[in-house]
Order: C-alpha cells, then sequence, then structure tokens
C-alpha cells in the first residue's frame, strides 16, 4: 500500500510535475529487501524486464556413444502491465557424435507468458503462473534439434526467502529457495512414421542460494572485498519425468543438478555453474553453462525498462 | 534461418538507445549492519550505490520496544541519506529504509546495530 506524501499547496505545481514524471518500478526479481537473481537453469519467479545473452553451454550428451553439444541462447522478457509479462527464446546447438554426422541448427523458437500471483514483500514470497509454448516446426527439425509439433507447459513458479528467520538464526537468512513445475503437453500424441509415442512429462526444479548482498546490507556488514559482496553462490536442479502416453519409451527420470555462482552488478548479472546430470541418460561427466544478463529496466528505465501498459505510475514515500 | 536472425536484431537494436540507471542498493551504513558500537552514535548514515530522489525516500530508527528513536528529517544529499538520532541507551535498535533512485526504482530494507553490546 502506498500513499502520496503531504506537500504544501504551493509546491503543487511542481510536485504534480514530478508526480507525471515518475514511474515507480521495482522490475527485476526484487521482493522486500529479498532480490531474486534470475536462474541459469529454471526460471525466477518474477515477470522483468531482462534478457539473457548470450546463454552458452557445453556438456557430453546421455547418447550411446556419446556425443559432444555445443548451445548457445537467447532470451528477452517484457513486461506488458506491471504484472503480466511476455518472453521469447531460442537455442543455436551442435552435436558432434563420433562417427556420426554433426546436427547442427536452431531449436523451436520458444515464447512463455506469465503473470504475477503475488510479490508479499514482507515475507520475501513471490509466486508466478507461467505458459510456456515451443513452437513445433520453427526450428532444425530434420537434424533432430527441435520436434516437428508443439509442446505447451503450463507453470506455476515459487520463490522464498528466509529473511523472516529469528536473528539467532541470522546467517541462514540470506538463504532463499525458488521452485517451478509444470506439466508439457505436445500437440502429437503418436509419429506414425516413427511408430513412437510422444509423453507427456512432468518439468520441475529448484534453485537453494546464499545472497552476499543480503548478508552484507540485511544480517551483518563483514567489510569483505567488494566483490564478494556481489556473488550469491547457488545449485539448481531441473528433472523430465515423462508420466503418460510413454508406451514404448524408457520411462526414465532424467536432469541436472547445477552448482555455481551468480555476480550481481547494477545493469547486468554473470553466473557460471556445472552441469552435473542425475544418470547416464541425462549426460556423460561433467558439463559447464555460463550466461550474461541484462537488466533492461536499470539499462533502459525510460523505455525498454517500461511495462507496455500502464508504465507511469505514481511514486511515494513508503510508510515504513 | 532468417526469422531467428531478424529477431535476435530486433533485439540488439532495441538496445542501442536509452541512458542508463539502477536499483539503489545499500553500499554502506554507520553504524555498520550487524555491529556493537560502544558509544552511542548521533546519527545514522545510508549510503546507496545510485542517487536518490529526496521526496520519496525515508528512514525510520526504533528501539527493541518499536519507539522512535530518530529524530528531524532525513537528509537526503546524492546517495547518501542520513538521519539524527535521539540519546540512545544501550540496546538493540533497528534502522528501516525506503529508497527511490533517481529513475524511481525503488529498494527497501532493515537492519539491526547495538549499542553498548547489550
Amino acid at each position: 500500500m502506498s500513499r502520496r506524501p503531504r506537500c504544501p499547496r504551493a509546491f503543487a505545481p511542481a510536485l504534480l510535475f514530478l508526480l507525471l514524471s515518475f514511474s515507480q518500478a521495482s522490475a527485476h526479481c526484487f521482493v522486500g529487501p529479498r532480490f531474486f537473481p534470475a536462474t541459469l537453469v529454471i526460471d525466477d519467479p518474477c515477470v522483468a524486464d531482462e534478457m539473457s545473452l548470450p546463454t552458452v553451454d557445453w556438456f557430453k550428451t546421455g547418447t550411446i556413444p556419446s556425443g559432444s553439444q555445443w548451445d548457445i541462447s537467447a532470451e528477452f522478457d517484457k513486461r506488458i502491465t506491471e504484472d503480466l509479462g511476455f518472453g521469447i527464446s531460442d537455442v543455436w546447438s551442435q552435436i558432434r557424435t563420433p562417427g556420426g554426422p554433426v546436427a547442427v541448427g536452431f531449436g523451436n523458437l520458444e515464447t512463455t507468458l506469465q503473470y504475477q500471483l503475488l510479490k508479499d514483500a514482507s515475507r520475501e514470497t513471490a509466486m508466478l503462473l507461467g505458459l510456456i509454448v515451443d513452437w513445433g516446426g520453427t526450428g532444425n527439425s530434420n537434424a533432430g534439434i527441435a520436434t516437428p509439433y508443439t509442446l505447451l507447459t503450463p507453470t506455476y513458479y515459487v520463490g522464498q526467502g528466509l529473511g523472516g528467520l529469528p536473528d539467532a538464526l541470522g546467517f541462514a537468512r540470506p538463504l532463499a529457495v525458488t521452485a517451478q513445475i509444470g506439466y508439457q503437453i505436445p500437440t502429437t500424441s503418436y509419429i506414425v512414421s516413427q511408430n513412437t509415442f510422444i509423453p507427456q512429462v512432468l518439468v520441475y526444479g529448484a534453485s537453494v542460494q546464499y545472497s552476499m548482498p543480503y548478508l552484507k546490507s540485511e544480517v551483518k556488514d563483514l567489510q569483505l572485498p567488494d566483490f564478494f559482496n556481489h556473488l550469491i553462490p547457488i545449485v539448481e536442479m531441473q528433472m523430465f519425468t515423462p508420466v503418460a502416453n510413454n508406451l514404448g519409451n524408457p520411462s526414465i527420470t532424467t536432469g541436472t543438478i547445477n552448482p555455481g555462482v551468480i555476480y550481481i552488478g547494477s545493469y547486468y548479472q554473470i553466473g557460471l555453474e556445472a552441469i552435473i546430470p542425475v544418470n547416464g541418460a541425462s549426460g556423460n561427466g561433467v558439463g559447464v553453462l555460463g550466461q550474461l544478463h541484462l537488466y533492461l529496466d536499470d539499462m533502459f528505465p525510460e523505455t525498454l525498462g517500461q511495462p507496455l501498459i500502464g508504465g507511469r505510475s505514481t511514486p511515494s514515500a513508503k510508510p515504513l | 534461418m532468417r526469422t531467428h536472425i531478424a529477431i535476435l536484431s530486433l533485439l540488439l537494436m532495441a538496445l542501442g538507445t536509452g541512458t542508463a540507471q539502477a536499483h539503489a542498493f545499500l553500499d554502506h551504513a554507520s553504524p555498520l549492519v550487524g555491529s556493537t558500537v560502544q558509544t552511542a552514535p548521533p546519527e545514522v548514515s545510508l549510503s546507496f550505490t545510485q542517487n536518490l530522489e529526496p521526496a520519496f525516500s525515508t528512514v525510520q530508527v526504533t528501539d527493541s520496544s518499536g519507539a522512535r528513536v530518530d529524530q528531524g528529517k532525513a537528509q537526503i544529499s546524492g546517495s547518501t541519506m542520513r538521519i539524527e538520532l535521539k540519546a540512545l541507551k544501550p540496546g538493540l535498535y533497528r534502522v528501516r529504509w525506503h529508497a527511490l533512485s533517481v529513475d524511481t526504482h525503488t529498494t527497501e530494507g532493515s537492519f539491526t546495530f547495538t549499542v553498548g553490546g547489550s
């Protein structure tokens, strides 16, 4: 809740100008004192104006024989209103398999529509609903990099900071967890030419993160070198479990665990994580994932950083 | 392929204009966040990573019972916000702040400090 400050009548015109000139924004994922960074593998629980360019990863595939895969991807997210966001992303992949052809090409275009269900500053809680659409036939399906059919994944996202822990557990207060769970539905259930069923898949993931910026500004300033005060050590995981229409396919969960660290700057963040497959079907050995992520609301506060609709709201001196 | 490249080009063009500002993070405070001071400080000073909009940035200091112990109006200059304190007794105090950076991004937070080692 916000309220306008009281002011003498003589200052009213100046204040009116000020009000009309301002748009109060919290944009990327601030929830009270908590900042949820853009995670590399799963999504953070907020709509935002941001861009990941690029995200680069390398790992050895879980096929037999194991191949070597490079992915370079880009993602652009834009708020339509303060609570409604839209995203578009794509990935370019190269897969080298020993003794086999090199598969190269773009994956399907992916769009995401998200609605911010909740941002509770006092509890450091954020919730989001989204629909991810992987548009079939827009990528290189001939090379096996994209699918000829569309995938729809309604997804629920949540983030919870632990800042509400008692002072006796002060050094645990910078901890936060985020999670998401989605149900992936293909628009085709069966490919006749390959005699293959296309399964419906449960897609779920989580992150555990420790915010050094939160430690410094909310709990205790240990007067560490400034570099360390920008770091968020993190462990992410993402899993895929086929749950329906999976006749003839191996019924096995695949996924990765991704320990790493994110450096938070004023206008960008840089993330670096390892890719550890959870089983042989998910990959071989340890891969690597890196990302440069741009905060467009900070870089371009008057243009790209504004919601398309209703972006110029009134600021307020928030009651403490 | 052309569709993919066209979308990427549009995104890069969109990045070509604008002036950069950012959220105001608390850079450091006096007394230090979470610290214990032996002498009661006459004021709390907060330094942020961005310049603040004075009309919409506030700070408040309370004792362990929730009573206000700050006095006067917060003084904001550039990226620094100060507020004077009444004579503090030994005890735990909480500082709550709300900042609006000059590009209208809001941030907020709170921390404690202790006077006299109690």
